[in-house]
């Protein structure tokens, strides 16, 4: 141990010595090279942070979200889809905009799974998401509302989400179905829910489940006007390529 | 193809007009086919009919292939697909080896490099050999003309029933051997399991018997390798020349006589050979030969040593040599044709250096083995925080499911890829899967007008009757009224027990003494709370022994009886294998017990003692594991106030520290 400390001196000594013997115009001039290549990397990245270009597509199992990243992307949702284990992850430019003449910037679009052992996976990507999209399953929504009212609420009450002002789009899809709800009832019928959530989440002790934000202004009945980002409610159909709304939410807040 | 399709749709027009059921119709088609002509019914109409569907979609959850799409079968009943990766891949039970919903039973492989499932849907009393093989053929054949970017894999269809046909084959070929002879059965499989795609299918063509599975393995291999025709030559004089010499002249055994023929016949084959090199199907065939000639040496031998006896040393030496030489070419053929096989189908042997240069280039495709020494160890620390052995074991093969066959990244280590594995599947397990906020549920069942009921159930001494008050002072905060049940009528001194924590919250108890029916108390307090407006009734319960049938049975009235909302199970934090028990024989008590069809199960877990374990937190991940229920509350002290949420994230993070 000691002969190495030794060794390290002389070494040191050494490079001391040789750093001396330069002129110091040269070390002045390596100082200021390694100097801008820093600056340079850090405004990169600045840049690249500023304008995230993420959609994240949530919600619960089988609402759509796999069909309608694949409508998204190819515009059809080509042999039908089974229950997602992991994310569709990719960057592209959107189907309906590939016949458009001049550069168009591509979309970075996330298919988190909904099944909710995955939930975890929806925190990870939300802090770099530019707007989330909420699918809803229009169809079959009175048996699901309790659940989709809890994944809009954890997502409206993420730090990360109310800091940011992300922008939530709420997509009622499998709208043409005849047997599928309005998307002005689906809309009254969450904030319903959400109100009862808000009740229920009162952290007093440490055996409730507490939120980052407290949502809405307290003794009003929640809508989604009181919300910080903004929430929007559209309709459509994955399944027969009715996404126009998905696609203009996405166009609004990330930059063509 | 398409008469067999028509002869098809007679058939069963037929059969169905007549009023057969359906799997009566089957035995008749099957059967009647070779009878009536229609001997060509397609193998695929009769595989899809047993064989349900075989999908490939990728972990994503896109649908890339499919049988049922592609060879027009109807669809499935219901969703076994979406049931079996909710329930099962997702749940980390996908080292299972099936999975079985309503009359289906299902199978699958994964592609982990690529990101593919495959699953093949049965009729569960179907008991199909081959699916095991042909998904791993399918796995094998698609995974070479996957494409991340392509969507459509139509032609697929035809690799795929070339590929059902040879499994089809194989499994009855192995059954047909199986009912000969056990013996030679492991040995055939395997050489022929390995072949190309033609061989299976020629093989049961020509009914092939051990030997020529054999001879034909090693023409194989002798195709292949060409450095081989130099010896073989060699060989084939040799042998020829005996052939030649020996049954001519019985007793006159000349050297020279040998060695002259020998010389004749090495021209000749070394005339022949020039023609053999420019068709090389013929050296496959001479290799072939030489191995069945070299295969007899005893009995030559015996020809040979009869005339030594009489004729003298001399040639015995000869014959000996010549014996001997033979012997040699034929070691050293058989040695290379080893080798060659090693290198064609066994796992390659790298150098160090290679092995190295993968590891930085991250190229380095996980196995089994490779990753073994990494979870051995993952599962001791596993054990060593509490964690059951068998669920550790379950946990470990999950995930060697879920790494095997994926690309290693570049200057990672195996053990942190397996650490990495295991976090995000001990992260999926103990995320709950339904919503654990009760105080909704009760608003919800108060919007109703009906009290909400929580059962409280474990064994013995876990804590039951305290974690029951600190959940009631809880829900007293929340300014919601509750009401208390005394249904533990066995255990003595336990009313008075709960008495003294109502008279201290300062709330109505519902009790009726000892050697009561539990059940029908646990009624009689819903009753009285609704009466009351109460909006929670709180059940308390005798602790048992989940072997204790006559007061499982109790139990398991007790809660078909007034259908509670919630079904709580305390289990103590300190109890390690056995909560795995506790927890199966608590469920399948209840299921099996119940008078009702739909039996409830346990819906939640109340972990107490919480605050005594230090870092040894398994039993929670063992519990959640074994029931799928999520943990509720955690108890973490002797006053009404300790009572939390767990915290899933520090959870992960001690089991794994």
């Amino acid at each position: 141990m000691d002969e190495w400390i030794r060794q390290a001196e002389l070494w040191g000594r050494q490079a001391e010595a040789w750093i001396r013997q330069q002129p110091p115009e040269q070390i002045y001039v390596a100082a200021a090279v390694v100097a801008l290549t820093v600056l340079v990397l850090i405004a990169a990245s600045c840049l690249k942070s500023s304008k995230p270009n993420t959609i994240v597509l949530s919600g619960l199992s089988s609402s759509g979200k796999t069909t309608l990243f694949y409508q998204l992307r190819d515009g059809s949702s080509h042999q039908g889809t089974v229950t997602s284990m992991e994310e569709n992850n990719d960057t592209f430019v959107l189907h309906s905009e590939k016949e458009r003449k001049g550069k168009v910037k591509p979309v970075h679009i996330i298919d988190v799974p909904g099944h909710p052992r995955l939930k975890p996976k929806l925190d990870e990507v939300l802090p770099k998401a530019a707007g989330v999209v909420l699918v809803v399953d229009a169809q079959d929504f009175l048996s699901s509302m309790q659940a989709a009212a809890e994944y809009l609420y954890d997502i409206l009450t993420k730090a990360s989400v109310v800091k940011k002002r992300v922008p939530v789009l709420i997509f009622c899809n499998k709208t043409d179905k005849v047997t599928a709800h309005s998307k002005e009832f689906i809309k009254k019928q969450l904030e319903k829910e959400i109100n009862k959530l808000r009740e229920s989440r009162k952290a007093i002790s440490s055996a409730d489940i507490s939120d980052e934000v407290q949502l809405g202004v307290p003794g009003e009945a929640f809508n989604f006007n009181q919300c910080q980002n903004k929430v929007t409610v559209a309709e459509g159909a994955g399944l027969t390529g009715n996404v126009s709304a998905v696609e203009q939410f996405i166009r609004d807040y990330v930059e063509a | 193809m398409a008469r067999g399709w028509v002869c098809w749709a007679e058939l069963s027009f037929v059969y169905v007009r007549s009023g057969f059921w359906k799997g009566r119709l089957w035995d008749e088609v099957l059967r009647g086919t070779s009878i009536s002509g229609a001997a060509r019914v397609d193998c695929n109409r009769r595989f899809a009919a047993m064989l349900e569907e075989l999908l490939i979609f990728t972990r994503g959850g896109l649908i890339l292939w499919s049988s049922c799409r592609a060879l027009g079968a109807a669809a499935l009943k219901g969703s076994p697909i979406d049931a079996l990766i909710r329930s099962c891949l997702l749940e980390e039970r996908s080292a299972d080896a099936s999975f079985s919903q309503d009359n289906y039973a299902l199978k699958w492989t994964f592609h982990n490099d690529l990101g593919l499932v495959f699953v093949a849907v049965y009729q569960k009393i179907l008991h199909l050999l081959y699916v095991d093989d042909l998904l791993a053929a399918v796995r094998k054949d698609f995974s070479q003309i996957y494409d991340p970017k392509r969507t459509n894999y139509d032609d697929f269809t035809d690799i795929f029933r070339q590929l059902h046909l040879e499994a089809q084959a194989r499994a009855e070929d192995m059954k047909s051997k199986q009912a000969i002879s056990s013996r030679t059965l492991p040995a055939v499989s395997h050489k022929t399991a390995p072949k190309a795609r033609g061989a299976a299918a020629r093989a049961t063509s020509k009914g092939k018997d051990d030997s020529d599975g054999d001879s034909e393995h090693h023409a194989l291999a002798n195709g292949t390798f060409t450095g081989h025709q130099s010896a073989a030559p060699n060989d084939s004089s040799l042998v020829k020349g005996k052939e030649n010499g020996v049954p001519k002249d019985n007793g006159a055994f000349n050297v020279t006589k040998l060695q002259r023929l020998r010389k004749n016949d090495r021209k000749n084959t070394g005339a022949d050979n020039a023609t053999k090199k420019l068709t090389k199907p013929d050296t496959k065939k001479k290799g072939k030969q030489d191995r069945v000639w070299d295969d007899k040496p005893s009995n030559k031998k015996l020809d040979f040593t009869d005339p030594a006896d009489e004729r003298g040393d001399e040639v015995t030496e000869h014959v000996a040599l010549n014996q001997g030489e033979s012997m040699m070419d034929k070691d050293d053929n058989l040695s290379s044709d080893s080798e060659e096989e090693e290198v064609e189908d066994g796992p390659k042997k790298k150098g160090w250096f290679s092995s190295m240069f993968q590891s930085i280039a991250g190229n380095n495709v996980l196995e089994k083995s490779d990753l073994q020494p990494a979870l051995k160890a993952l599962k001791d620390r596993l054990m060593t925080k509490n964690v059951a052995e068998e669920i550790a074991e379950k946990l470990c093969e999950s995930v060697a499911a879920s790494l095997e066959g994926k690309k290693l990244g570049s200057f990672t280590r195996i053990s942190s890829t397996v650490q990495t594995a295991m976090e995000e599947a001990l992260l999926r397990i103990l995320t709950p899967r339904r919503s654990i906020d009760i105080l909704r549920d009760v608003h919800a069942a108060k919007e109703r007008g009906r009290p909400y009921v929580i059962v409280f159930v474990g064994v013995n001494g876990v804590g039951k009757s305290t974690n029951l008050a600190k959940v009631a002072y809880w829900l007293l905060q929340h300014n919601l009224t509750v009401t208390l049940a005394a249904c533990d009528t066995f255990r003595s001194g336990a009313v008075e027990q709960l008495r003294t924590h109502a008279r201290r919250l300062q709330i109505p108890i519902f009790e009726k003494g000892y050697e009561k029916d539990p059940a029908v108390v646990a009624r009689e307090a819903i009753q009285e709370a609704s009466r009351n407006k109460s909006d929670v009734v709180l059940v308390d319960t005798a602790g048992r022994m989940q072997d204790n049938e006559p007061l499982m049975r109790a139990l398991s009235k007790l809660i078909n009886l007034n259908s509670p909302d919630l079904v709580l199970f305390v289990g103590e934090a300190l109890v390690g294998n056995d909560a795995v028990d506790q927890l199966t024989k608590f469920n399948q008590k209840l299921a099996d017990l119940s008078a009702v069809p739909t039996a409830r199960l346990i819906d939640g877990i109340l972990l107490t003692k919480f605050d005594t374990i230090d870092d040894k937190v398994g039993a929670a991940l063992s519990m959640v594991y074994i029931s799928g229920a999520p943990v509720m509350f955690v108890g973490c002290g002797q006053s009404y106030t300790d009572l939390k949420k767990l915290n899933v994230k520090s959870i992960v993070k001690t089991l794994l520290k």
